[in-house]
């Protein structure tokens, strides 16, 4: 039983596992360095066949034909992994060239100021990037120690985001059901579907979609100054008129069976199935939704509007492109920034569904897309972006998760906007 | 006499068909997330959002697989996973039993306070090593190295198998020791000639244990792993998972690629671990 071979066996396998780790250490090593400076390392989580995967890949190619010489080398990151590891990865050797990061103080803003990115501010004034991306747009794109808003530039957006309706034509059509104009029209619609035994409104409760619908009523009770006071003055009253109205309409509206009161637990992915397999015919949440729907609804036709009567909807700059301070290409990445931005490339995002920052609306082929392109432009005109209620301060998300699912359990509107206001004051004081 | 077997029989198999009867539900019910899983992975992307997750897929589609394989190199990232946990499981195996032969049979001084430093260690959290060990690999230059991933697993499983393993022999019998010694053997020769042998099953199952748990493991991966070249099979999971949506077909087609190796792996050591554990109650 004792045999010399079990012995020799357990050496001869530490033996293989040694030599196994010496050569992975050495391949870890050697593999991403070893190739000169003519090497574009580019990270984006964009999946390959959505707006922004495919208009960047043109992107790629074209910086490869304008720069012989130099190969993009591109790897596909997950969302988590970045929002998770970039401080530690960009603060390493194994930063890339240039990457796609999160717009937001928590996430550009604070990478900002522990100097892990570059200062685009004079790449801007060169290029004249500020001249395609204006007003509320802006905003995300510049940091002041960390805080967004105003300050030098550190990243760069080449789509945005913003809430719309969207609608089942086939089920409007069905029940004999207008686009509705007017916030009158808008609740009389839901009315005949509630008689008719259809929820209305897909929400989900767990995630963001039921505190934007919480804020695009509060928004269409508000101005641009009540934006700038909420947002960036820090000085939000949730006791106002246009929290108030909010909060008491969206609990009225679960009461009336606009929303679903079971809609408490759901997930956004849940709203968008909702949606999607025609249970409710209306749906309000952002553009990201809309290359989705263009790929995968096949049984009925759909379009959308804009919430009658706001001229505010929640909505900003898409993701940013960053340069990490260990970039070893700046120079090249900038010139990869200026590519996404060119007309042709800018064209390609709008017509695979997303919202392009500097779109000439000629170039845009969909008749579709060119119709959200243009509610875009108008919205950036009159600065109509209000941005996302959850951005005041770090952690404002979860309280609102729990905050607008207790509105929708028919707690005391009062009492929950009472703790908003505390979280809101207290984040701030931090 | 058939008579009095059939009366003690008929409320026998009764009770055993009950019994049956639980034990299916239960299974029904372990199974069926995995039933799901395995529904909505051969969806295709716009029959999943017309009828749902609980549909019955119109079509068995592979697509969803396909794309995802392809998309992260699966071979590739299974290779990874293979190799990151093989590794771990062998060399912390080695150490945890040239540890606990040193505490349990050795019996070296201050062994109960060098365990219960094992168990603290053992018992932090993760979240909480993620900084320190950053900094490690980043002046060793492991960062992004498959090593550094291999180094820090061995030993943390290592801790926790230093710890069960020195419970266990500590409790060996000392007349097996005491022959060998009789009869010439060193130090070494009782530990690779005797003490393994009689415990390898203990130590088969920790090696089983030790190759899961691994494989599971996605923080530190995350961390660690920064290139797509060295990814585990965890970490690529969250590919399917964007900022505001989930593609959930895909999301169950990563999910069904992520199970099948362990469970593979889980089959073929079904009988090492039954093993392991009847070797024990019989002693």
């Amino acid at each position: 039983m004792l045999t010399q071979g079990s012995g020799r066996k357990a050496a001869a396998l530490m033996a293989v596992v040694a030599v196994a780790s010496l050569g992975l250490s050495a391949c870890g090593k050697s593999g991403p360095s070893s190739s000169s400076s003519k090497v574009l390392k580019l990270w984006h989580y964009e999946s390959a066949d959505s707006a922004m995967g495919v208009a960047w890949a043109q992107a790629i190619k074209e910086f490869e034909q304008s720069h012989p010489g130099v190969t993009v080398q591109f790897e596909q990151k997950t969302f988590e992994q970045l929002q998770k590891t970039a401080p530690m990865v960009l603060n390493s050797s194994n930063a890339p060239d240039i990457l796609e990061y999160n717009k937001g103080n928590a996430t550009a803003g604070l990478l900002a100021k522990q100097g892990l990115l570059t200062d685009l501010t004079p790449a801007v004034a060169k290029y004249g990037w500020d001249k395609k991306i204006t007003g509320n747009l802006a905003t995300t794109s510049r940091y002041t120690n960390g805080v967004m808003g105003s300050g030098d530039w550190y990243g760069i957006p080449d789509y945005a985001e913003y809430g719309m309706v969207y609608y089942n034509k086939d089920m409007f059509a069905k029940y004999g059901v207008q686009v509705p104009t007017t916030f009158d029209e808008f609740t009389a619609a839901m009315d005949t579907f509630v008689k008719a035994g259809v929820t209305p409104l897909a929400s989900a409760g767990a995630e963001y979609p039921a505190q934007q619908y919480l804020y695009n009523l509060a928004l269409s009770k508000a101005d641009q100054n009540w934006v700038n006071q909420y947002q960036i003055a820090g000085k939000g009253d949730f006791h106002d008129a246009a929290w108030t109205y909010g909060a008491t309409t969206l609990a009225d509206w679960v009461k009336k069976g606009y929303i679903a009161k079971d809609s408490v637990s759901l997930k956004a992915t849940d709203m968008g199935t909702a949606f999607e397999s025609g249970k409710s015919p209306m749906m309000v949440s952002g553009s990201w939704w809309y290359g989705t729907f263009e790929s995968e609804v096949k049984n009925f036709a759909w379009d959308t509007f804009q919430w009658p009567g706001n001229s505010l909807v929640p909505g900003s700059g898409g993701n940013l492109w960053v340069i990490p301070k260990n970039s070893k290409n700046a120079q090249l990445a900038e010139d990869f920034i200026d590519i996404t931005l060119r007309p042709d490339i800018q064209a390609l995002l709008a017509n695979k569904g997303a919202v392009p920052v500097a779109a000439q609306p000629a170039d845009i082929t969909d008749p579709k897309a060119k119709q959200l392109v243009q509610n875009f432009q108008t919205l950036q005109s009159s600065n109509g972006l209000a941005y996302y209620p959850d951005w005041p301060t770090a952690g404002f998300y979860q309280t609102l998760v729990s905050a607008t699912q207790d509105i929708i359990n028919g707690k005391n509107a009062d009492g929950v906007l009472g703790s908003l206001q505390s979280a809101y004051n207290q984040g701030l004081a931090q | 006499m058939p008579k009095s077997i059939a009366t003690a029989g008929g409320p026998r198999t009764r009770r055993g068909y009950a019994v049956l009867v639980a034990f299916a539900l239960l299974a029904v019910f372990m199974v069926l997330p995995f039933g799901f899983v395995l529904l909505n992975a051969l969806k295709t992307s716009s029959d999943y959002s017309a009828h749902g997750p609980l549909a019955l897929p119109k079509a068995i589609s592979f697509d969803n697989v396909r794309t995802f394989w392809n998309l992260v190199d699966f071979t590739h990232v299974l290779w990874n996973s293979v190799l990151i946990s093989g590794c771990v499981a062998l060399c912390a195996v080695v150490l945890s039993v040239l540890n606990a032969y040193a505490i349990g049979i050795g019996r070296i001084k201050g062994r109960l306070w060098i365990l219960v430093a094992f168990l603290i260690a053992n018992l932090l959290p993760q979240e909480g090593l993620v900084y320190p060990l950053y900094y490690l690999a980043k002046q060793t230059n492991l960062y992004d190295t498959r090593l550094a991933v291999i180094i820090v697993f061995t030993v943390i499983q290592s801790a926790f198998g230093t710890y069960l393993l020195s419970s266990v022999l500590s409790a060996f019998p000392r007349d097996i020791l005491e022959a060998a010694r009789i009869d010439g053997a060193g130090k070494l020769r009782i530990l690779w000639q005797v003490v393994v042998p009689v415990s390898r099953p203990t130590l088969a199952v920790m090696l089983t244990f030790f190759f899961i748990w691994t494989w599971n493991e996605f923080l530190l991966p995350l961390v660690f792993l920064v290139s797509n070249q060295n990814q585990t099979v965890p970490v690529a999971l969250g590919v399917a998972q964007g900022e505001h949506i989930v593609d959930v077909t895909m999301q169950a087609a990563s999910g069904l690629l992520g199970i099948i190796p362990a469970v593979v792996f889980f089959l073929i050591f079904q009988r090492t671990l039954t093993r392991g554990v009847t070797v024990g109650a019989v002693k």
